[in-house]
């Protein structure tokens, strides 16, 4: 952005020479006039050498730097016949006085430019001592310059920094991507195959082997990346629903990721937990449960089922209008939240199944909203 | 099949431990013609023993899993190349199934659980797993969302079947719950399993068309 406020200088110094040294003549002080441009040149050389370094950019130098342009712009009234300012010919600097201002607002934002354009807009007022059409209209653009200028400067002083932080985290996921699959090709295997052969063997082994067994899902979870949002703020539901794989949980994905707004995501998260929670409780101890993520495009559907004890199907209803809404509430809940459908279905001996289907572009609120809550 | 009418099978895996160590387990019901280390190694090997089935590690020093599958059934279309892999890239493991391996296994799986993988693998059956039905499903849940022509796609029955094997049921639950026999499971899943293979196969070659190289 400083490079850009130089250029601008630079041309505009080139506008204003050009001017100067054709007009000089015509000037009530024509040394004047080309001192007034040896000053700009020096000037221009100086403040543009100062801001490309970060530290020689100081605040003191963009007030300077204003009041030079502002001092240059009232000199035109010494150097040039007042019949030719009456006669609206340009101020000496020309537009080289808004490279100051763009300088502010460069420096300090859109309010520092706006600061700026007031004190060099005030300037060209003074000198003219009148408002014509032209002058107006140079000291609207130059507000328009202070405040865009300043705006375009957040704006990217922002991406820059949003950039920056991206970067890191790239870096940072690279290096643990490749400690995770170090640890994946060495130390995960070894103890999957202790684990498997221990059971094996059964007595101590087994035991030992149970051991194994509970480090490799430790340590997996350890290097496995925690669930981080799409720069869209959507998040994928995979990285939610891998971690509740366990021994006796398998968790079904798709190869490609799910996205849903992020509190969607870990709604649905959510409640899957609590399906496999209430599993645990109620299934029986020998209970297994196999969680599918599918998505249908419109919809994203998670289903968690299990081979346990079951229950009788007016068993849940009546829970519900006894007022221990438990399971129901908190499942489909939250999942109605979303927009969404929550089912279950179960059977005596024949497991449970809940289906939680969330549409795409679900967001737990307005749903919240819509019911007049 | 050898003398003794066991399989000959081959073992791909650059742990040594979990090669040798499967190796070593699986002699007594099959036939191990070798075990390989690397990919090319694979590729050597499969020419010179024809084993009947590759038991295949995804992670290999040379060459991704799924080029492995396509080149060693290039060589012999008559091999069955099931992957066994602690692998939880599931990218991977649909890369290799869709490149043509008859099914997948993790590595935590039990011994029995492979033994009878390893059996209906080489009789030319595909292994399900839940997990892997998983990945078929969204693989074609995604085709849809493709613009490319000629995507292949799921029936109505053929996503029910997946989404039950999906779901941890056996193919005998699935039959008693849809009311179909127990055959008719099973063609339904190696369907969807094929379908994806031609595709696969079909993409190659317009590739390899549009290249210029036929």
């Amino acid at each position: 952005m400083w490079r850009a406020v130089g250029v601008f200088r630079l041309v505009t110094l080139a506008y204003a020479a050009v001017l100067i040294l054709r007009d000089h003549q015509r000037y009530a002080h024509p040394l004047g006039g080309l001192m007034t441009l040896a000053v700009m040149a020096a000037w221009s050389a100086l403040v543009t050498v100062a801001y490309a370094r970060r530290s020689t950019r100081r605040p003191w130098i963009v007030g300077a730097d204003v009041a030079v342009a502002t001092a240059l712009i009232l000199a035109t009234r010494l150097v040039d016949t007042a019949a030719r300012i009456d006669h609206g010919a340009a101020t000496l600097p020309v537009c080289w006085a808004a490279a100051s201002v763009l300088a502010c607002a460069v420096a300090g934002g859109p309010w520092a430019g706006v600061a700026g354009a007031a004190v060099v807009s005030a300037a060209d007022l003074l000198e003219r001592q009148a408002l014509p059409r032209n002058t107006f209209n140079g000291i609207v653009l130059l507000f328009i310059a202070g405040t865009v200028g300043g705006h375009v400067v957040r704006l990217v002083l922002r991406a820059e920094a949003a950039l920056d932080r991206a970067a890191r985290r790239e870096a940072a996921t690279a290096e643990r991507r490749r400690i995770a699959r170090d640890i994946h090709d060495s130390v995960l295997q070894v103890l999957a195959l202790v684990s498997v052969r221990g059971r094996e063997l059964g007595g101590e082994a087994a035991e030992l082997g149970r051991l194994a067994g509970e480090q490799e899902t430790a340590l997996r979870s350890l290097i496995a990346l925690p669930p981080s949002p799409a720069p869209d703020g959507r998040l994928d539901v995979r990285t939610l629903l891998e971690p509740l794989a366990g021994d006796r949980i398998t968790v079904s994905c798709p190869a490609h990721e799910v996205l849903l707004p992020d509190p969607a995501a870990r709604a649905l998260a959510a409640a899957t937990g609590e399906a496999l929670d209430n599993v645990r409780r109620h299934a029986g101890p020998d209970a297994r449960a196999w969680v599918l993520l599918d998505d249908e495009g419109e919809v994203v559907a998670v289903s968690v089922r299990d081979d346990g004890v079951g229950f009788e199907a007016g068993r849940l209803v009546r829970a519900a209008e006894a007022g221990r809404l438990g399971v129901a509430q908190s499942i489909v809940g939250r999942i109605r939240e979303l927009g969404g459908e929550a089912s279950l279905t179960s059977a005596p001996g024949r497991g449970t199944e809940v289906e939680l289907r969330v549409p795409r572009t679900a967001s737990p609120r307005e749903e919240v909203d819509h019911r007049g809550r | 099949m050898d003398a003794d009418g066991s399989p000959r099978l081959l073992v791909v895996d650059d742990h040594p431990i979990w090669r040798d160590g499967i190796a070593e387990r699986l002699a007594a019901g099959f036939s191990v013609v070798g075990t390989a280390g690397d990919g090319a190694q694979a590729l050597r090997l499969a020419r010179a023993t024809r084993p009947q089935l590759v038991l295949l590690d995804l992670h290999l020093p040379d060459l991704a899993g799924a080029e492995v599958t396509r080149r060693l059934l290039a060589d012999d279309p008559s091999l069955h190349v099931l992957v066994l892999s602690a692998s939880g890239e599931r990218q991977d493991v649909l890369d290799a199934v869709t490149a043509g391996a008859t099914g997948y296994l993790t590595k935590s799986a039990s011994l029995d659980e492979v033994v009878a993988a390893v059996r209906s693998a080489a009789a030319g059956e595909a292994v399900f797993t839940p997990g892997l039905a998983g990945l078929v499903l969204g693989e074609y849940r995604r085709l849809v969302g493709t613009p490319e022509p000629e995507t292949p796609r799921l029936t109505k029955r053929e996503t029910e079947v997946l989404r039950l094997v999906a779901k941890g049921l056996t193919y005998r639950e699935i039959a008693e719950r849809l009311v179909l026999s127990h055959r008719t499971v099973q063609n339904h899943v190696q369907n969807t399993l094929t379908k994806l293979q031609l595709h696969n196969k079909a993409q190659l070659v317009r590739y390899a068309l549009e290249q210029g190289l036929d």
